[in-house]
């Protein structure tokens, strides 16, 4: 079983509402889900869809084919058509002229019912679901639970009227839809999946950073990043740690990097605009080895661009941001799980090596919604580094040229020791000189890090057999979409295999020289126009891949779209 | 008990002979000297330029920042270890241009800091243009007359009071018995404490000289001024030409930013979160 439910209408219709109470009701019942929510950069009106994968098996992309859209729009209704898989339902509201009536059309009176039983016309959204929980063949009851539960913050008399509305629209549709395609979830006793709990990769990222003991964490707003500060904030005060929406996004690196300095785990949450305007204090975090996390979900620039779309483009700028060089890290994680064991890796790089770690996200990866197995917070491991011993016979310095170019680190308050820091360049006890062999002595303490930071890095993963005739190659977000794409054309025969990279840079490059010399055609697919990290490949390697599929209007890849391009590129 | 002489800084200091820095210098090292706190709990966080070398001239511990940025960074470190006296030394062009909209958002927070501006109405270190805090009509390279600057002066102590700092004064590098108290009440103050101290620029500003202060600068206090009233405080601080008050323009109480946030009663720093709560609050969202 793979359905696929389109939700569409404006913004402020109670599309997210629908959308939320199904996710839940299919997990719930143990299915696997995946929800991507699709948004304009608009607080009302507009075209705006949720849309929920159910599948017995799991699940991690969003598809291309839908089974069956809930219109409450007209362009709801015109938007996706084309999408619809032969024999799929349309249920919309029979307020709308749609002439083109096929047998499993629905023209459902949504409103009317929401003003007759429930009294306003704002539970158009609960008559809906009712309407699509009945040609389901959902059981009622368990919607109900599920209804109650999200609803009950709102007071008993909405809830009861909710359920009511609902409740009408799923008895009339059983009564009186006559399609013959209808859908049956009934058979809900196999339970296949107990993975109960449901986040989105910016709650995987909050839950990851305060499972890793953040202590500070100071951002400006900026979509999509946003909702993983608020996270954060809205558990701040259980949890007490320190969280300060600040004037700009320099401001807020700046006050991370303060916070580093004084010894708590910080670390900031922007989009690439905001990381845009971070860039100097980034070079501040590098001069001064002082461990900071940036998660940057990315969306599509230049400029203000698509404010609230997907694109992993801003991966270059990530890797070169900033004048000088220094060492620094840069992850992607592929999903909401992975997001989670990502960012607690990167409090633990950042303080291993004194470096700022960037996790580079995506609105895709930061609105996607799966059910996982429950994180377990408590097991978390912790690497403050290397801190420097409590005793004192030695003068303490900030800036110890070392063998492995990591100096240990002591705060601000300690006892019979200062700590010395400087974004000029220093001297070992942190002033500032312009001493030509300091100088390099210090820039080669920086660069030797690098081989150890490679090390510490997780190689990519290989999937398929060793010698594929074809081998993708991937980073990021667009793993669940490809993953899926390739499983299938395994299946339909094809030799093709797909190496993917969550840990990004410094590069770790043995992998791609092996796959670079088994494989006859190697192909790379990202979510932006210029095949970047194919290009930082090349420029680490010299290695040229064979194919570039690119992806840049801001949407999300899905297996059927891999496929064409794939097909289309000679596999 | 710290001496002067343990103060003394670790670097030759590189100011021009005769800056007004010598002076703000002398005057920090008295106060730390005269305050009863362990130098091991001050830091000093400084910007660009000049004023920002203040760092290697004395022996503490400190954060030579960016231009403009020293007070988010003061603040984050003010939140990490809230124990710690933590002073930030910036210039008239590093605070109040570059870094304006920090020191007035710092103001408005009641971030507990002390806020030393060397204001000289240059940008000495970058070779004499024209600060935000100098004079219509100030000539330089980039202002050459007519007309010099084209523009009013920043008025730090004004913004500062209006802003919301709960401790606004200006001092003056020339008279170091003031410096001195004010920059221990700066320290001492509970909230954003701010001292505008005038600094001659010997090299570049033929204008702000020695005997141009000397001249010009009398005490708010000697002159009876009540330092409670806000009205009166911004009144005074456009007073200027003529005669030039020094000493405590404003002082006040107010909630600080780390009372309206939700951190520990142990500095942030020593806290750990307790994460079989977190552990809970997630368990609770599993269905």
């Amino acid at each position: 079983m793979d359905l696929s439910i389109n939700i569409g209408g404006m913004a402020g219709q109670g599309i997210d509402t629908i959308g939320d109470l199904l996710t839940k009701v299919f997990v719930k019942t143990g299915f696997y889900i995946f929800t991507v929510k699709d948004f304009e950069s608009r607080i009302r009106g507009g075209y705006n869809f949720t849309q929920i994968r159910v599948a017995d098996n799991p699940v991690h992309c969003s598809v291309d084919d839908i089974d069956l859209i809930v219109a409450l729009s007209k362009d709801a209704i015109s938007a996706k058509r084309d999408q619809l898989v032969e024999g799929g339902i349309i249920i919309f509201d029979d307020r709308f002229d749609f002439d083109a009536l096929e047998e499993c059309h629905y023209p459902a009176p949504l409103s009317k019912k929401a003003r007759e039983v429930g009294g306003s016309t704002r539970m158009t959204n609960a008559a809906a679901l009712g309407a699509l929980l009945s040609v389901i063949r959902f059981p009622f009851s368990l919607a109900e639970q599920v209804l109650t539960e999200i609803f009950g913050k709102k007071g008993e008399k909405i809830v009861e009227a909710n359920v009511r509305v609902a409740r009408s629209l799923y008895d009339l549709t059983e009564e009186t839809f006559s399609g013959s395609c209808r859908h049956n979830l009934s058979m809900i006793d196999s339970i296949p999946s107990e993975n109960r709990l449901i986040i989105n990769g910016n709650q995987a990222i909050a839950y990851g950073a305060m499972a890793a003991n953040v202590k500070w964490v100071s951002s400006y707003p900026m979509s999509p990043s946003t909702s993983a500060f608020i996270e954060i904030v809205s558990h701040a005060n259980d949890l007490k740690i320190g969280t300060l929406q600040t004037e700009d996004e320099l401001a807020s690196l700046a006050m991370a990097i303060g916070a580093s300095y004084g010894g708590v785990r910080s670390m900031v949450t922007t989009s690439g605009g905001g990381f845009s305007l971070m860039v100097e204090a980034l070079g501040l975090a590098g001069m001064t080895e002082t461990p900071v996390v940036i998660y940057n979900a990315q969306r599509p620039g230049p400029s203000t661009g698509l404010p609230t779309r997907t694109e992993q483009s801003d991966l270059l700028f990530t890797i070169f941001a900033s004048q000088g060089e220094f060492p620094r890290i840069v992850l992607a994680p592929r999903d909401p799980l992975d997001a989670f064991d990502v960012v607690t890796r990167s409090f633990n790089l950042a303080e291993r090596f004194q470096v700022p770690v960037i996790i580079l996200g995506d609105q895709y990866l930061a609105d996607s919604v799966m059910n996982v197995p429950r994180i377990d917070v408590t097991n978390v491991e912790i690497d403050r580094g290397k801190l420097a011993a409590d005793r004192l016979d030695d003068p303490y310095m900030r800036y110890r040229l070392t063998d492995d170019g990591i100096s240990p680190r002591a705060f601000p308050g300690d006892r019979g020791r200062f700590i010395v820091s400087s974004g000029n360049s220093h001297l070992e006890d942190g002033h500032i000189t312009e001493d030509p062999a300091i100088r390099n002595a210090m820039v080669q303490k920086f660069l030797r890090k690098i081989t150890a930071i490679k090390d510490a890095l997780k190689p990519p993963d290989l999937y398929g057999a060793k010698t594929t005739k074809t081998v993708v190659v991937t980073w990021g977000s667009p793993w669940g979409a490809v993953r899926e794409a390739i499983e299938h054309l395994e299946h339909e025969g094809v030799s093709i295999g797909h190496l993917h990279f969550t840990d990004i840079y410094p590069l770790r490059t043995k992998l791609l020289k092996d796959v670079f010399t088994s494989a006859e055609r190697v192909i790379s697919i990202e979510h932006n126009a210029t095949s970047q990290f194919a290009k930082l490949v090349t420029m680490e390697t010299g290695l040229k891949f064979d194919g570039y599929i690119t992806k840049f209007d801001g949407r999300p890849m899905t297996p059927r779209w891999v496929i064409l391009q794939l097909k289309e590129v000679g596999i | 008990m710290i001496t002067v002489e343990a103060l003394e800084g670790p670097q030759k200091i590189t100011w021009c002979t005769g800056c007004g820095n010598y002076g703000i210098l002398a005057a920090l090292k008295k106060a730390i000297v005269e305050l009863d706190i362990s130098h091991e709990d001050y830091v000093l966080v400084s910007g660009i330029g000049c004023s920002g070398k203040i760092p290697h001239y004395i022996n503490l511990n400190s954060f030579h920042t960016l231009h403009g940025r020293p007070i988010p960074v003061a603040t984050g470190l003010h939140m990490a270890n809230k124990d710690l006296h933590v002073l930030v030394h910036t210039g008239d062009g590093d605070c109040l241009g570059e870094g304006m909209g920090h020191f007035i958002h710092a103001a408005r927070r009641n971030v507990d800091l002390a806020v030393f501006i060397h204001n000289n109405g240059v940008n000495a270190l970058t070779k004499g243009q024209f600060s935000p805090a100098a004079p219509r009509g100030y000539i330089s390279k980039t202002s050459p007359p007519p007309p010099g600057s084209p523009m009013e002066p920043v008025n730090g102590v004004a913004h500062a009071i209006v802003a919301g700092a709960t401790f606004v004064a200006r001092g003056y590098s020339g008279d170091q018995k003031m410096l001195v108290e004010l920059m221990k009440a700066a320290i001492t103050h509970r909230g954003f404490a701010v001292v505008d101290i005038l600094q001659p620029c010997v090299t570049w500003n033929r204008k702000l000289t020695w005997r141009y202060f000397n001249e010009r600068t009398y005490s708010l206090e000697e002159a009876g001024h009540d330092p409670t009233d806000r009205g009166l405080a911004l009144q005074k601080a456009f007073e200027y030409n003529g005669k030039i008050p020094i000493g405590i323009f404003y002082r006040t109480e107010a909630p600080l930013l780390i009372d309206g946030l939700s951190l520990p009663d142990v500095p942030l720093k020593d806290h750990v979160t307790d994460r079989s709560r977190l552990q809970a609050l997630i368990d609770d969202q599993i269905l």
